[in-house]
């Protein structure tokens, strides 16, 4: 185990800006385009349910 | 009609343009001159500083300034019904509008190479290196016309065409800019420029091979 | 073979995967591939943090800023192989003027796009500790930066047309042209840095210790199968939106809802 408590884990040797800044950005971006996914598929559904109903 | 003289005829049109409404290339020039007049007020009034980012503004500058002159390329065309008419010719559309882009080429390509050396002399630039510079700037327009006539021939009947002309053109022409702009350096630091030039005409070439078909092609997908 | 099976090649030219070629026929398995994606994403993502993190040691001349790598690298792979996927369905859409085929490239386009721009922020991030400075104009990261505006190009090429066919040939026909440009782009751009010599630092090819590529070879796989979860989810939106009319699709995306 690298890490021998949570406060050096997220410290990362002094470079923790760094490194949890590369990784928050891929979090923000991951669960960005996935509520865009989300959001499209919704908007596609409810345009073809509005379709089909009329 | 042979080919040669189809060419021909659209060659001379739009020369003929040309001569009739000066604004076409009138105000491409200016807008080149207005740029290289506004960088100094950004970076100050030094030789030495100016000498270190004059060939890059001068470059750049005469590229927007082509770029400028690209929806003249096919907007008015579309909208007085001449498009509809090369595209129904039975000459290759491809010599066609290669025809076209020399026309502009020869105009603009010509005019702003001639003003480069005299953009130059803003930039306190050596006059063995406005030489070269000139030289690019006539082989880096054409590069420019015939990659934007690409973006130009897709866009002519789409929404907001200006503005994305430039961001699918610009980043294309980075290599074209490379070669040209690092001529002119290499002259600049006292070395030869013979291979920035020679890759710089190679890259004429090959956009001289390469867009006109797919130029064509571009107007099909986007009138038919 | 069986009968069915073989009067479907019959149908459709002899080879059984061309039947995948329609929106219908492909709805259904693009599906199946985006669930099966989704799960391989997130189970190699942990193993791949996991090693990242807490296995593979402190880097000797990089310290922990190394970590980073292991998203860094993934993502400019994802975001070279993605464009040419793009361009790959661009050309066999123009070629045999396939329907799907523009789908995909549509498809791809915003998670190649991220992909980019992740490259480029993480590699700030880990340029910075490393080199001392968050860009360098390198050519990788230079080839990265304009493979961004490639993708933003084709983006709004597509959403310039009103007509959707215009809009899939002619995004299409740039990706083709931005794909013959980019080696182009990434050799003058190779060239111009060895002529302006002002940039010394440039990213070492330092030799990684077998841990260390192993975590960021499944942190690769795992952006490749978010890549394509992502793609498929994209894909049968988009099937959804233009196909609305057809009944197979009513069938199976409302059939519930009646």
């Amino acid at each position: 185990m690298n890490w021998g408590s949570w406060s050096a884990f997220w410290d990362m040797g002094g470079r923790g800006l760094f490194v949890w800044g590369s990784y928050g950005a891929l979090l923000i971006m991951v669960i960005t385009e996935l509520a865009a996914l989300r959001h499209t598929r919704k908007a596609a559904l409810r345009a073809l349910q509005e379709d089909h109903d009329s | 009609m042979s080919l040669r003289r189809a060419t021909a005829a659209v060659f001379r049109r739009e020369l003929q343009l040309f001569a009739r409404r000066k604004s076409d290339w009138a105000n491409p020039l200016m807008f080149a001159l207005i740029v290289c007049a506004l960088f100094p007020f950004a970076v100050g009034s030094e030789s030495e500083r100016l000498r270190l980012i004059g060939i890059g503004v001068i470059f750049v500058a005469a590229l927007l300034a082509a770029m400028l002159s690209l929806p003249r390329l096919f907007d008015e065309d579309a909208r007085d019904g001449t498009l509809e008419l090369l595209l129904m010719s039975p000459e290759p559309l491809a010599a066609l509008l290669l025809a076209r882009v020399a026309a502009i080429s020869l105009v603009l390509g010509v005019a702003l190479a001639l003003l480069a050396p005299l953009f130059a002399l803003f930039y306190a630039l050596p006059m063995t290196v406005a030489g070269v510079l000139a030289l690019t700037v006539a082989m880096a327009v054409p590069t420019l016309l015939l990659i934007g006539s690409i973006a130009a021939a897709l866009l002519v009947s789409a929404r907001g065409g200006a503005i994305l002309t430039a961001v699918l053109v610009l980043p294309l022409t980075i290599p074209t800019l490379i070669f040209g702009a690092g001529a002119a350096l290499r002259v600049l630091q006292g070395e030869s420029a013979a291979s920035e030039l020679a890759l710089e005409g190679a890259i004429l070439l090959l956009a001289l091979a390469l867009c006109p078909p797919a130029a064509a092609a571009a107007l099909r997908i986007s009138t038919d | 073979m069986a009968r069915s099976e073989q009067q479907s090649n019959e149908r459709y030219g002899g080879r059984w995967f061309w039947r995948y070629a329609s929106p219908s026929a492909f709805f259904a398995p693009a599906g199946r591939i985006e669930t099966l994606c989704w799960v391989l994403a997130a189970v190699l993502a942990a193993i791949g943090l996991y090693l990242g993190f807490f296995v593979a040691p402190t880097d000797a001349q990089q310290g922990e800023a190394y970590r980073v790598i292991f998203i860094h690298v993934p993502a400019a792979w994802m975001a070279m192989v993605i464009y040419l996927a793009m361009a790959f369905w661009s050309l066999l859409g123009l070629w045999l003027g396939t329907r799907l085929s523009f789908m995909m490239s549509h498809a791809l386009a915003p998670t190649g796009a991220l992909m980019a721009v992740l490259s480029l922020w993480t590699g700030a991030l880990w340029g910075r500790p490393t080199w001392g400075t968050y860009w360098v104009w390198d050519a990788r990261l230079t080839s990265t930066l304009i493979l961004f505006f490639l993708y933003v190009g084709y983006m709004a090429l597509a959403a310039a047309f009103d007509d959707r066919r215009k809009g899939d040939r002619a995004a299409a026909l740039i990706a083709l042209v931005g794909a013959i440009n980019v080696p182009i782009i990434y050799f003058s751009v190779k060239w111009w840095n060895t002529l302006h010599q002002g940039s010394s630092v440039r990213p070492g090819s330092s030799s990684m210790a077998t841990i260390m590529l192993a975590a960021m070879l499944i942190m690769t796989f795992a952006f490749w199968a978010y890549s394509i979860a992502a793609a498929m989810h994209r894909l049968r939106t988009i099937i959804i939106e233009r196909e609305g009319n057809a009944a197979w699709l009513r069938a199976s995306v409302l059939g519930g809802k009646r």
